[in-house]
């Protein structure tokens, strides 16, 4: 096992899983001295019944009436500041999110807002401006997974000022993760498969991305078998509490090692091709993944090879030349996606040229690919990733994932 | 996945490990809103060198530090409660412990005295409820840890406090503190890492976070702790001991206490001898008994221990005794280059027979006595363990 | 006498001076680079006008500061002197820094082992990164530039390299 000569390591969340996990919210909060939280989520969690389920399981030994439900598919200031003032005019002393990425964001928002007595949440915006623990959150994420149950960022946009802030600190960290199968449920296929490789992708990167350290490393290593097995069996049958848990803890270790080994390359293409053409990011995450890998495979290769025991299993790997493990990686997660494109009767598509949106109209024409490339040059992920990048590689990876053909690894600069 | 039952993990440690891991102490500290700490070491256990290399981090910083030097082995809550009032008095806002065992112990019952203001420390017990945040508390990793510095356990005046506050907020391990004063110190740390990392994988009760932690340790130690023995130069190796010895503190917080564990402790309290020696004596017995009783996940052993080729070509129902052989034949490895000084047996370790007596009677009020005291008695003369 | 004894934290002059000279000596090359490198200018054109930035050491310096004023690109000094800063690359120890600038990590293993923080809009980091990895280019031989940067362009034809080379020590030195 890797000992990098120096690593950073944490994960200050409790996490508590199981079938029953949400009953035992009221003795976490009175455990906190908490017993009024402000319930937060959006529509289409609590259309699907989910915040109902959370209410019934808390029970009325604290107050969970009070529901926030309109916190919209993007964060937004405005947002996480009426809620605050909801927060402060009905004392609660306590969060709880459930939802996605976006609601996570949001909570984490109202937590320093309400926390700091913050005027201006810009004040607090970049690392390490918060010093002190904040109000107790508690994270219900009803997606599996994009692990924000368990990262230190927020991002929360200005849309007046046409800004994006982005927050980081340990203290943004939940205080309690909640994984209970039954928040994941209700997840169609198409959503399922597409959020398991979102969990899928940063598994891999943090495995293989710049910033690995042994305990990211055994967290990656755990999730990326537990995905590979039950991911397919989750798009299958919705119903599988035991699929929907393992998916939900998959995709929590999956959030921890990420949130401690940066992503690259895949993120940093996925960011830019859902920026530019709203595609969702699992999706996007989904098909790029095989490329980011091929991409990085010149420096990574042994690396790589070390994710193909826990994928595949014992015979496989035995069968498999240690030269040549890297790459049978990379084909096993194309033929996931190939498995996951075939569960959902084509909606999760195997290529960019392949997505559609609700109206069947192509996400990513072609002649868009030069703005993906460019944009791609902002986003931060390219740091971690192994080898550089600029806008010709972009373009390259990007060609090649819309085509939906293997990367043509001669022509990656090596330098 | 045993569907069975909600499971839970919280590690509240931070991890700050490798070259000048020391010297990003003021801005990790200024993160956790302290400016001024105070060190508390044992100084005759780590040595003045480790102190001056701890001090001087903190070159350039601007920052004043408090330094009690005096852990010994004797501390007990009254050198407690006199170091807390003169803490309350300075406002020190943090603690950073300098090594580990008792100093790690000092420093997280002190912690608690002064968070709470505990009028006096010599009335505090392990009942007593700690329900809210303690100052933020640093662990500086160095040769000799027992693994327990970073659990959220304390063990002092024959007590043992036991809070999740206790944890510290941050483990530093830094190279230059690594280096054990000799093979033996080593195999300790290594052993006593090994020991709870063991417990905590095999424990039934399935737990993937807490796995992530016990896999790395156990790994690490198994890829490092021969080497760092027999060459205590090898700073590197010296460090990934060091690793496992803190994650499987983090681990050992979120399982139920181990045999090995309470044997270590005992022998520990009672005689002074190291938890790793201990728990490096009672390791095959123990695990002997549990491949027998047929309700511990051994095999999960086997694939951190031996690597993913071996893992791969072992059939499944051979892991476990796999595990054992392997695990066996580690300890062998690390007598052959420490000789006697790692004993097989009690005798070998000149405990005399009045004092194993002592170690009976006490453990007979443990709740896994009767096995316990077994163990014992078949420790005395070094039963050799056979298979199955 | 009290148990508890007061230890003042030491200076570490050495250290702090090898930084002062090295991070001057980057300024002054970021500012000459602008001159000499087209990559660089075009990175300083699509920054907003009078952006500045800053590079150095917690938790008490020293510091480079690099402007921008009237499309002209300025090593600034050890102070920002009350200027607001769009980017900061704080580094988080003095040590760390003197890591960096002997050249045993690279800025971008020193980002992956957490020596640096970020503040302010990542865009303009990364342009700020791709800067002082072209002047690493330019101010060392190809076997320590090659540690320092995550791929060596061994694309640039000589006379860039070498032409850019002398141009940028020239700049540098003179201060032009």
């Amino acid at each position: 096992m890797l000992l990098p000569d120096y690593y950073e390591f944490c994960c200050r969340v409790k996490i508590v899983a199981g079938h029953d996990a949400l009953e035992k919210i009221p003795d976490l909060l009175i455990e906190r001295g908490a017993k009024k939280p402000l319930v937060i989520t959006d529509k289409g969690v609590a259309g699907a019944g989910l915040t109902d389920i959370v209410s019934r399981a808390i029970g009325d030994r604290v107050d969970a009436g009070l529901i926030a439900d309109d916190v919209p598919p993007d964060s937004d200031l405005r947002v996480v500041n009426r809620l605050a003032r909801l927060y402060r005019d009905n004392a609660c002393d306590a969060i709880i999110a459930v939802g996605g990425g976006s609601v996570m964001d949001t909570a984490k928002g109202i937590n320093i807002v309400v926390s700091e007595n913050a005027e201006d949440l810009m004040a607090f915006s970049g690392v390490g401006a918060l010093k002190r623990p904040l109000k107790p959150l508690i994270a219900i994420p009803t997606t599996a997974g994009t692990g924000s149950e368990v990262t230190q960022v927020a991002v929360i946009k200005d849309h007046e000022k046409h800004l994006k802030m982005a927050f980081g600190s340990y203290f943004l960290l939940p205080d309690i993760a909640i994984l209970d199968s039954r928040m994941t449920l209700t997840m169609p296929p198409f959503i399922t498969a597409m959020t398991g490789m979102d969990a899928m992708s940063h598994a891999v990167e943090a495995y293989y991305c710049l910033q690995k350290n042994p305990l990211s490393d055994a967290h990656s290593l755990a999730a990326v078998g537990m995905i590979y097995r039950y991911l397919p069996l989750a798009a299958k049958n919705p119903e599988d509490r035991d699929s929907r848990l393992a998916m939900a803890v998959a995709a929590c270790l999956a959030g921890i090692a990420f949130s401690n080994s940066m992503v690259g390359l895949v993120h940093n293409l996925g960011h830019a091709t859902g920026s530019v053409c709203g595609v969702p990011h699992g999706l996007c995450m989904a098909i790029l993944l095989p490329y980011g890998l091929e991409y990085n495979l010149h420096k990574r290769a042994n690396v790589m090879a070390e994710l193909l025991l826990p994928i595949a299993g014992e015979q496989v790997y035995l069968a498999t030349p240690p030269e040549q493990r890297a790459q049978k990686v990379v084909s096993l997660i194309r033929g996931l996606n190939e498995n996951l494109h075939a569960i959902t009767g084509g909606r999760h598509a195997r290529c960019l040229q392949e997505i559609k949106d609700r109206e069947g109209k192509p996400s990513v024409p072609r002649d868009i690919l030069p703005q993906i490339a460019s944009a791609a040059l902002l986003d931060g992920a390219s740091i971690y990733n192994p080898e550089d990048t600029d806008y010709e590689d972009n373009r390259m990876v990007l060609e090649a994932a819309w085509e939906g053909k293997p990367l043509d690894r001669t022509r990656v600069k090596k330098g | 996945m045993n569907s069975a039952a909600v499971f839970a993990f919280t590690c509240p440690v931070k991890t700050n490990s490798g070259n000048k891991a020391l010297e990003n102490l003021p801005v990790e500290l200024a993160g956790l809103n302290a400016v001024n700490p105070l060190v508390v070491a044992n100084a005759r256990a780590v040595g003045p060198k480790a102190v001056r290399t701890l001090m001087s981090a903190f070159g350039d910083s601007g920052m004043t530090l408090g330094l009690f030097e005096g852990v010994t082995e004797a501390t007990d809550l009254g050198v407690v409660d006199h170091l807390k009032n003169i803490c309350l008095e300075k406002k020190y806002d943090a603690f950073i412990a300098l090594g580990g065992g008792k100093a790690a112990d000092v420093a997280k019952v002190l912690n608690l005295a002064v968070s709470l203001k505990t009028p006096d420390a010599r009335r505090l017990l392990p009942e007593a409820p700690v329900r809210k945040r303690l100052l933020p508390l640093v662990v500086v990793a160095a040769a000799g840890a027992d693994g327990l510095e970073t659990s959220q356990l304390a063990c002092l005046s024959r007590m043992v406090f036991s809070s999740e506050w206790l944890a510290p907020a941050l483990a530093v391990l830094d190279p230059r503190l690594a280096r054990a004063k000799n093979g033996i110190q080593m195999a300790a740390t290594g052993l006593a890492a090994l020991g709870r990392a063991v417990e905590s994988h095999i424990s039934a009760d399935q737990n993937p976070f807490r796995k992530a932690y016990s896999f790395a340790a156990i790994r690490f130690v198994r890829e490092n702790l021969l080497s760092a023995v027999a060459d205590p130069g090898n700073r590197k190796a010296a460090l990934a001991v060091l690793n496992s010895a803190a994650m499987s503190g983090c681990a050992f917080s979120n399982a139920a206490s181990g045999r090995l564990h309470k044997l270590g402790q005992v022998f520990y309290d009672l005689l002074g001898i190291p938890q790793g020696v201990i728990m490096g004596m009672g390791l095959p017995l123990v695990l002997g008994d549990a491949l027998r009783e047929g309700r511990y996940d051994l095999a999960a052993l086997f694939q951190p221990l031996a690597g993913d080729d071996a893992f791969a070509q072992t059939p499944a129902e051979k892991r476990p005794e796999a595990a054992l052989a392997m695990l066996n034949r580690f300890l062998e490895d690390l007598r052959s280059v420490l000789g006697k000084e790692l004993p097989k047996s009690l005798r070998e370790a000149g405990v005399p027979g009045y004092r194993k007596e002592e170690i009976l009677d006490v453990l007979g009020q443990d709740e896994d006595g009767p096995y316990l005291r077994g163990v014992v008695e078949r420790m005395a003369d070094g039963e050799r363990e056979r298979k199955g | 006498m009290s148990i508890i004894k007061d230890v003042q934290s030491g200076r570490k002059p050495l250290k702090r001076a090898y930084v002062a000279i090295f991070l001057w000596f980057t300024g002054r090359a970021i500012q000459a680079a602008a001159k000499v490198d087209r990559e660089v200018k075009k990175e300083f054109e699509k920054l907003p006008e009078n952006f500045t930035f800053s590079l150095g050491c917690l938790p008490d310096g020293p510091w480079m500061v690099v402007g921008r004023e009237k499309g002209v690109v300025k090593y600034l000094g050890g102070d920002s002197r009350g200027r607001p800063v769009q980017v900061r690359l704080a580094i988080k120890s003095l040590d760390a820094g003197f890591l960096i600038l002997s050249f045993q990590e690279s800025t971008t293993l020193a980002t992956a082992r957490n020596r640096l923080i970020t503040d302010g809009e990542i865009p303009y980091a990364l342009a700020i990164i791709r800067i002082l990895d072209i002047v690493e280019v330019y101010l060392l031989p190809k076997l320590i530039a090659s540690l320092a940067v995550k791929r060596y362009p061994s694309w640039w034809t000589p006379a860039r390299k070498f032409g850019g080379r002398i141009g940028v020590y020239a700049r540098t030195l003179l201060g032009i």
